[in-house]
Formats: structure tokens, sequence, C-alpha cells
């Protein structure tokens, strides 16, 4: 371990605490910028948000299967799918193709496109600002040592295989913004800014999904489930307590 | 410690223990959770802050994180008035939930408040 270096004051009150405060008003900036954009958007294809209530309805019935009486589910089970009009039966040759669903649909493309730029834009200028005024400065020291091999990672735009692997160059110091300021905008931001980027997620995933396609997934679902009644001794046990109650 | 007053969120019973069947609601499940992540975040950012303006440094610090932590889940518990399963389905919940999202948080609190006050 090399003997500790002397930093600058002026290092803390003109780097660090800036390059800080500005990571965090970029988070919150982006967050509402993003809001913004989402609120211009304008509601969606009405067949669209039908099948999904369907879906999840499905998808409730076969999670809470076992409580309900063997009747009801049977009942309920024709009701979706049923092989003429049950709601999730899909007619044949009816599906559409996504690619041309995409291409009819412009709003779709561009609001993908909308979400990752409010994503890139800042990330690139705070990137780009950081590396103009800040190259080079070591600004601040973690307080843990670690090995060699952290150097590439911790000392990003300092070429001094000297300085202890601990100290932190400023854009290295930009990266630990990045990566750990994600708990801090949770908090400050509300629930929905942590999940914003797995939802983006889902959605990159689901949307090349053909809507036909889960519902015929979900009906086998539906299909295949064994009924088994999660409460036969329900009526003794509501007569207990009724006779409790008379009494 | 710090920050236990963030522990009043909503934790709605989710159990009706009936005919000892595992009954869960998942909405209220999954708002538990929401509250254990929150404190847990929460926690992690104030711990962090401590460790650096006490300046704890390697191993102390960790071990620092991992008090904080354990005393979470405690805290969590006994909000909870210790009857766990009617709250969550399992202890690891409570006790490994949030660990090592908060971990990150927590370094680089304790980077920054070491930072200010420390080396400079």
């Amino acid at each position: 371990m090399a003997e500790d270096l002397v930093l600058d004051t002026a290092i803390r009150d003109w780097v660090l605490i800036p390059l800080s405060v500005v990571m965090v008003l970029i988070g919150v900036l982006r967050y509402f910028v993003s809001k913004l954009m989402k609120g211009s958007s304008q509601l969606p294809d009405p067949k669209i948000v039908k099948e999904g209530q369907v879906i999840i309805r499905a998808r409730s019935l076969r999670a809470g299967a076992n409580y309900i009486p063997a009747k009801s589910f049977r009942a309920r089970k024709a009701y979706y799918s049923n092989e003429e009009n049950g709601l999730l039966h899909v007619p044949k040759g009816q599906a559409q193709n996504p690619q041309a669903q995409m291409f009819s649909d412009p709003n779709m493309a561009m609001d993908m496109m909308k979400k990752n730029l409010s994503m890139i834009i800042p990330q690139t200028l705070t990137f780009a600002w950081v590396n103009f005024f800040f190259s080079g400065f070591v600004a601040a020291k973690i307080p843990f040592p670690l090995t060699q091999r952290f150097r590439a990672m911790l000392q990003n735009g300092i070429d001094l295989s000297t300085v202890d692997v601990s100290y932190v160059s400023s854009r290295s110091w930009y990266f630990l913004n990045l990566f750990g300021l994600r708990g801090l905008f949770s908090l400050i931001l509300g629930e929905e800014n942590a999940t914003d980027d797995t939802q983006r997620m889902m959605q990159m995933s689901g949307f090349g999904m053909d809507p036909s396609k889960t519902l015929g997934a979900e009906k086998d679902g539906l299909d295949i489930v064994q009924h088994e009644w999660a409460l036969p001794k329900f009526e003794q046990r509501a007569e207990a307590v009724l006779r409790k109650l008379v009494k | 410690m710090a920050g236990h007053d963030n522990l009043n969120g909503s934790t709605e019973k989710s159990g009706s223990g009936m005919d000892d069947l595992p009954t869960f609601n998942a909405e209220n499940m999954q708002n538990n959770m929401k509250v254990i992540l929150y404190s847990r975040t929460f926690m992690a950012i104030i711990g962090g802050v401590i460790a650096g303006i006490l300046g704890l440094t390697s191993l102390t610090g960790f071990i620092f994180y991992f008090l904080v932590m354990a005393i979470t889940s405690v805290a969590l518990t006994t909000k909870a008035k210790f009857s766990i399963h009617s709250y969550f389905d399992s202890w690891n919940r409570i006790v490994f939930d949030g660990f090592f999202g908060g971990l990150m948080s927590f370094v680089l609190f304790w980077t920054f408040a070491y930072d200010i006050v420390h080396i400079f």
C-alpha cells in the first residue's frame, strides 16, 4: 500500500459534491420528463385492453381454482375455454400479424423511441460533461482495500500504476453514482422509478408477441388444471360457527 | 438507531389461517415486500452515511452493514408482532430480501461521507 495522498479540498468542493448533486438532479429530471412524455400518449386500443383483462381474469380463476366448488369451477372453465364461443377461444386465421400491427400503429414504435431516448440522452450528456470538465482528477477514496484487478474499473482516466487502487477517479465516481443511486431514487421518487427498467424489458419482450398466442396459452393452462376442492370441511365449520352464534 | 420511523408502512394482514391452509392475498403480500425493500434501502443509505462519518474502513464497514441489516430485520419482525407467517410466506423474506440491493447504495454513501469527512 502506497502512502496516503493528500487531496486538495477544492477537489471536494468543486468535483466530488457537484458531481453527485448533478447526478441526483439529473435522475429526478429524467423521471419527470419521462412522466411528461408518458402522459401525452393517447389511449390504447380497446380490443387489446379487453384481451388483457380476459387473460387476467382467467389467470385468477386458475390461481383460485381450489377455493370454489367443482361445479362452479367447471362452469367458469366452460365460459372461458369453450370451443365455440369461449372467451379464450381465438378463431383461426383471425390472428393479426404482429409485424403488420406494428406498422399500422406507429405510436407504438414512437413510444419506445421516446422512452429509450429519455434514458440515453441524459446519460450521454452527463458522461460527456464529466469527461470534459473532470477528466484526470483523483476525486475520492473508497474506504476498503481492493485488488489490482479493480484498477481499470476504479481509476478509469488515470494512467498511473503506483497510485493505490482504492483511490477513485472522477469518471469512475460517475459510474459508481450511476449504479448506486438507484436505491436513493426508489426512495425519493417512489417505487415506479425503480421498476421502470424492468418494466421496459418486459415491454421489449412482449412487444413482438401475438395476443392470440397468449390467449391460447392461457386456455391450455386452464384446461390442464386439476380441480381439487381445498375446503371440504367448510360446511361443517360454518355450521359450528353458526351454532355458536345461536347459542 | 436512526430511521426506524419508516417502518410505519401498512403491513396488512394477509393470511386467514383457515384449516391451516395457506391463503395469501397476493396484493397485500406485494405491498409487504415493497415495505421491506423500502426500509432496507433507507437503512442502507442511513447506515452508509453513519459509517462514513464514523470513519469505518474495510472490514469494519461491512460488519457495520451486516449489523444494520440485522437490526432492520429485528425491527421488521417486531413490527410484524413476531407472527411472520401472517404477513409473509417465509422467513427468508424478512431476513434476506433486498440485502444485496442495499449493498450498492451503502457502499456509495459510505464512500461519499467518508471522503467528505476524512480524506481531504
